[in-house]
């Protein structure tokens, strides 16, 4: 008789080392190995600058929508005046020749002084551009301690003043540098000297606006007009620290340094704010004896002497080391003798 | 005898002394200003080309970067030496520096103070209330630069001393210059009566020995006695003739009274009490400043012991002064030196290029000194500078290259070279790598001081220097 198939396996001990696993089980460590040192090559521990394309959390800034619409509106604007300016000039050839010629010679001279415009503001821009690269090279330039890696800023700097009324002096100085001096105290050399005059004018500037606008805000019986001139006299002031920095005041180059002044006073370090705080802080202990409106001239003429602090660090080609405290200080006790002499 | 001669009695002359320096000082701002330096480091040129350039300083624009120069805050400034016991000898130092063809001061044997008064107009801020001029007066001495090497004297006695000229000794080049000294002496039975003539004899051989050392090939540092250094004189002081008793029986536990070595206990305190103490109490308690200044070229020419030895100098004079921040009223009372400057001297014997290095370096020899200094919160910095600069830059072409060299007068003959002196290391040398075609750095003769119109191409970063030194107070 045939012995049935046994259709399940009899148990049975098995010797542990005669298991053969399929899978060796993976040590958990890396065992110790010794390399040829030719086979090796040196890995550089500094982690290399990586464009951060997977950082969570920062979608990409949705602007398309915002371009089509810049664009669409650019266009329908453009195609409507351009329309309009056609059937202004049909219609007035219509009505007669003269007519005809005298609008279309109106039209050239303002597209013409328009373009003339549009260059100059262009300038003006570059040159704004300029002066801030300029000092974000002298800038790093100051951090390291090289030698002679400064020929390149002092070449742009000699551009940079090349039709300047004061680029003589600037000219001069570049040229009374030591052979001696390493990058940093280029920098500082030329920041110190190269630009006194200019720095000097530009402080006298801002202290001349800051107290008339102090004045002018104090004795003002109109409220709401008081905004107004002292914005009226920030601009004037911009305008003329730009032409002492050789930046030429055009509108454009005007209106973009104002947002830029306005953008560093706004996001100002908290550090800033209390040196700049200080200063105002030791008029207020004075400002308790005077009149409301008379502690407001003070806050705008102070306000006008940081607005043309920042725009001067702005405009310079060269970072500015100076403290401005004490600027700000003598502004305060100036504005202070001038308002409280015109009250008594 | 009146009031004031009656506190004088009460309190004694020094005390009078003390007190009234505290009132100068309240009243007035008095700045000491400690030079300090290994002999040949360039203390007396620093002073003289300071005094000169700080007198000149309303006229020429000869200190740039000094920002009360600068700005022409600087009214006069007036030298005020003639007031103290020991003048510097400015008009003498500055006529050697002049003179065609101009030459180096002599080396200082003496001490001699300078004291400079300088009236400023004040920037316009709160300090003006004070007054819109005020006056600094700084003081600076000058003293041989052996005679720092005696303060850590003050710190041990003779067995502490011994042990550790034995550590010295007991490595080349010094074992092999004193090797016939060492076996002399050792003959000697230091625990019993010796003869003065012998221990007379050993001392002025042991004079000769560590004046050999200082000498190149050798040009070490740290060589004590500082005072034999200087000493020439056949039959010196008695407390001039001392010496290291480099065998074990230096240190023996009980010393007979009439015992030889008893007798060089003696010799020992006495110098300490006699030569180093009163030195030390007078001038160097005081310092609100300190410049430190360090010949790295000399190291770099001469080799790694070189580098070694005046590593182990620096280390051991810096250990004697009192550093910490000070305010108003410490300043007044008990001075201490705030603000510390190692200086680099002879940085136009190296090419401008160079200069970085040159601070690296330096800070590889003061390192351990610094890394003490900063932990009492004191601001240091690293800065290469001359106080005279006798060398101009120049370029040549070499090989299709451009190599900027230097083009100075050797300081021995005067004649006209221009070399490429070498790079600088920033990291210690291989032993291999001492030679004379990696480093060749020559002593250049001085190029003339003029006695007006100075111009900021006379120095190396003497404004700087001066700037970070002093600075703060003219603000």
């Amino acid at each position: 008789m045939n012995e049935p198939h046994q259709s399940w396996q009899s148990a049975r001990f098995i010797q542990p080392d005669q298991i053969d696993t399929e899978q060796e089980p993976a040590p958990s460590f890396t065992p110790a190995t010794e390399l040829p040192p030719e086979h090796t090559s040196i890995v550089n521990d500094l982690p290399t600058a990586e464009e951060p394309d997977n950082i969570p959390g920062q979608a990409p800034p949705k602007r398309f929508i915002g371009k089509v619409f810049t664009s669409c509106i650019a266009i329908l604007l453009t195609s409507a005046a351009g329309m309009e300016l056609y059937r202004l000039l049909d219609w007035s050839f219509e009505l007669h020749t003269w007519a005809g010629m005298a609008v279309s010679i109106l039209v050239v001279l303002t597209l013409v002084s328009g373009i003339w415009q549009l260059r100059k503001s262009l300038a003006g821009l570059k040159q704004l551009r300029e002066a801030e690269h300029l000092r974000q090279e002298a800038e790093t330039l100051q951090q390291e301690h090289t030698h002679g890696h400064a020929a390149q800023l002092l070449n742009k700097l000699e551009q940079h003043y090349k039709y300047h009324p004061q680029g003589q002096e600037v000219l001069q100085n570049i040229h009374h540098i030591d052979s001696t001096y390493n990058d940093t105290e280029i920098v500082h050399f030329l920041s110190k000297h190269a630009l006194q005059q200019q720095d000097l004018q530009a402080r006298h500037c801002i202290q001349r606006h800051s107290i008339e606008a102090g004045v002018l805000v104090a004795i003002s019986p109109w409220a709401s007009f008081d905004m107004l001139l002292a914005g009226w006299r920030n601009f004037r002031m911009l305008k003329e620290i730009m032409s002492i920095y050789g930046i030429a005041p055009s509108a454009v180059a005007q209106i973009k340094l104002l947002r830029k002044v306005l953008h560093s006073i706004a996001f100002a370090g908290l550090s800033d704010m209390a040196m700049d705080a200080g200063s105002t802080l030791l008029g207020t202990s004075v400002m308790a004896g005077l009149s409301a409106r008379a502690g407001q001239g003070l806050g705008a003429g102070l306000f006008t002497a940081r607005t043309g602090l920042t725009a001067m660090e702005l405009c310079r080609p060269l970072p500015d080391n100076q403290q401005r405290t004490p600027l700000l200080k003598s502004i305060a006790n100036e504005l202070l003798c001038k308002i409280s002499g015109t009250r008594d | 005898m009146g009031l004031a001669g009656r506190i004088k009695t009460l309190l004694g002359d020094e005390r009078v002394q003390q007190l009234h320096g505290i009132t100068e000082r309240a009243l007035e701002q008095h700045l000491s200003l400690a030079v300090t330096g290994l002999s040949r480091s360039g203390k007396t040129v620093f002073i003289t080309a300071l005094t000169q350039h700080l007198l000149h300083a309303d006229q020429d624009q000869s200190l740039p970067l000094f920002t009360a120069a600068a700005e022409g805050r600087i009214l006069s400034c007036r030298n005020l030496s003639a007031e103290t016991d020991t003048p510097f000898p400015f008009q003498d130092n500055l006529t050697t520096l002049s003179t065609h063809p101009p030459a180096w001061p002599k080396s200082t044997r003496s001490l001699s103070s300078i004291k400079l008064a300088i009236r400023y107009r004040r920037p316009a801020g709160l300090k003006r209330f004070l007054g819109e001029f005020g006056t600094l007066y700084l003081d600076i001495i000058d003293y041989p630069g052996e005679w720092l090497l005696d303060l850590p004297l003050l710190q041990c006695d003779y067995a502490q001393w011994c042990r550790e000229q034995q550590q010295l000794f007991s490595q080349s080049p010094r074992r092999d210059i004193i090797e016939s000294w060492y076996k002399q002496q050792q003959h000697i039975d230091w625990l019993a009566p010796a003869s003065a003539h012998q221990l007379d004899q050993l001392a002025l051989e042991f004079r000769q020995r560590l004046q050999q050392l200082r000498e190149p090939p050798h040009a070490l540092s740290l060589l004590q006695p500082g005072r034999l250094l200087l000493e020439q004189a056949e039959s010196p002081d008695p407390s001039l003739l001392l010496f290291p008793v480099l065998t074990e029986q230096a240190f023996a536990e009980d010393i007979p009274e009439d015992s030889a070595l008893a007798e060089m206990k003696r010799r020992y305190q006495t110098y300490c009490a006699h030569w180093i103490k009163p030195f030390y109490k007078r001038h160097f308690c005081q310092f609100d400043r300190q410049l430190v200044l360090t010949d790295c070229l000399q190291t770099l020419n001469q080799g790694e012991a070189c580098f070694n030895d005046m590593q182990r100098a620096l280390n051991a004079i810096l250990q004697n002064f009192d550093y910490g921040r000070a305010g108003w009223l410490r300043r007044l009372i008990k001075p201490r030196i705030e603000r510390v400057l190692f200086a680099a001297t002879k940085a136009d014997h190296v090419t401008a290029n160079q200069h970085p290095n040159l601070d690296r370096f330096l800070d590889l020899i003061i390192q351990d000194a610094r890394r003490e200094i900063r932990f009492e919160e004191v601001d240091t910095r690293c800065m290469a500078l001359a106080s005279i600069r006798s060398t101009e830059a120049a370029q040549a072409k070499l090989d299709g290259q451009v190599l900027s060299c230097l083009r100075g007068h050797r300081k021995e003959s005067n004649e006209e070279v221009a070399l490429f002196p070498g790079e600088i290391p920033v990291e210690l040398p291989q032993p291999e790598d001492w030679n004379e075609s990696r480093f060749r750095f020559i002593d250049f003769a001085p190029r003339a001081l003029p006695r007006s119109g100075l111009k900021p191409e006379h120095h190396i970063r003497l404004d700087q220097a001066l700037e970070y030194l002093t600075g703060d107070l003219f603000r």
